[in-house]
């Protein structure tokens, strides 16, 4: 029987990152990677070329600040938080209007709790929420940080991720509840 | 009193636990990220490895190898055969039975010589010191010995007379400075 395949421990392998050792960063980046693709995926909406964009930034603002990690966190935590402040910072220099607020224009939708949801389509329904939902909303619902968590990450208040939390689930209700209603039955 | 709206239903619950948290990356990214990464100077560049036989064969460096030796070859067979005529030159003049012929071969290498010692006065200012002391030297030489074989020829000669009588002086006054190398032929 094969002995299991021993991981370098990820200090060992960010040593060798700071010291330029291209080998050591693929084999961090090959086991963080996937797991930041798919939330930077999310936090922008399913658009590939960005979600790509926000990684390579993510990657070159870890290692730069790779030195001053302290590790009282795990490796990988670390590094999506750095991804979150990029999506947040792509989207401030695109000017982008940094959705806090559902537009006082719109009615915020009124939806009822669903009984049946498909993965897939949830997927899609937040891929079409405004950012700031999005965002909220991925944070607290997929990754499970905590109001206070999301509220220090993006820098707003507890109450605020709150609100927009709340908005946001009722505009995926709202969404999923059309679809079904669309839906052959 | 909360709002139930607030939190998720089991079925809605489920379907975001059902999300993919994971995501693989797309081809390349990891490869752009590095080289990102190097052209920052945050990663080092691995060195290519020295290929040492492979492109020593190709058709170019063996054009050119075949090319030198042709050269090579030909410039060899030149050689060979100007020597080879040189030698039968000498041979023919110190074998030469007749006057005429041996009168003939004394015009023929005058000349040589005084092309030679024209052609190199010409370049002398390119030469080092001591090749252009041996050169002198070589001939003041001849012309030492070929006046007193015109002398012998032609005793009343006015020009052999005073060329000889120069030479004397010269080497009178020469006896007093630093010896010189003198070229024997």
């Amino acid at each position: 029987m094969a002995a299991p395949a021993v991981l370098e421990p990820e200090r060992a392998l960010a040593a060798r990152v700071l010291a330029g050792d291209d080998l050591a960063f693929r084999q961090l980046y090959r086991r963080h990677t996937p797991r930041l693709f798919a939330l930077v995926s999310r936090l922008v909406g399913g658009r590939e070329a960005d979600a790509e964009d926000v990684v390579q930034d993510t990657w070159f603002k870890a290692t730069e600040r790779l030195g001053d990690f302290r590790w009282e966190c795990a490796f990988g935590t670390w590094l999506c938080a750095i991804g979150v402040n990029v999506v947040k910072e792509q989207a401030r220099r695109r000017m982008r209007r940094p959705e806090v607020d559902w537009p006082e224009d719109h009615d915020p939708p009124q939806a009822a709790p669903l009984d049946r949801v498909e993965p897939m389509d949830l997927d899609r329904a937040i891929a079409a929420l405004p950012d700031g939902y999005r965002t909220v909303l991925v944070l607290h619902d997929v990754e499970g940080y905590t109001h206070e968590e999301i509220g220090a990450t993006l820098g707003i208040a507890a109450g605020t991720s709150k609100s927009q939390l709340f908005w946001a689930r009722q505009a995926v209700r709202a969404a999923l509840g059309s679809r079904q209603k669309g839906s052959p039955a | 009193m909360t709002d139930p709206r607030d939190n998720l239903t089991p079925a809605e619950r489920r379907a975001f636990e059902a999300l993919p948290r994971e995501v693989g990356p797309p081809k390349g990214l990891e490869d752009r990220t590095v080289a990102m990464l190097q052209s920052r100077g945050m990663l080092a560049v691995p060195l290519r490895p020295i290929r040492a036989t492979p492109h020593r064969w190709q058709p170019a460096w063996l054009v050119g190898a075949a090319a030198a030796s042709l050269a090579l070859f030909a410039s060899g067979m030149a050689v060979g055969q100007y020597l080879g005529a040189r030698t039968a030159t000498l041979a023919a003049a110190v074998g030469a039975g007749s006057m005429a012929q041996r009168a003939m071969n004394v015009e023929r290498t005058s000349t040589q010589y005084l092309e030679a010692l024209s052609s190199f006065s010409r370049w002398s200012d390119s030469a080092d010191a001591g090749t252009r002391e041996r050169a002198t030297q070589a001939a003041l030489t001849s012309l030492t010995t070929a006046a007193r074989e015109v002398a012998r020829l032609a005793p009343d000669d006015p020009l052999a007379a005073a060329v000889l009588r120069g030479l004397a002086e010269r080497s009178r006054q020469g006896s007093s400075s630093p010896s010189r190398t003198v070229v024997w032929y």
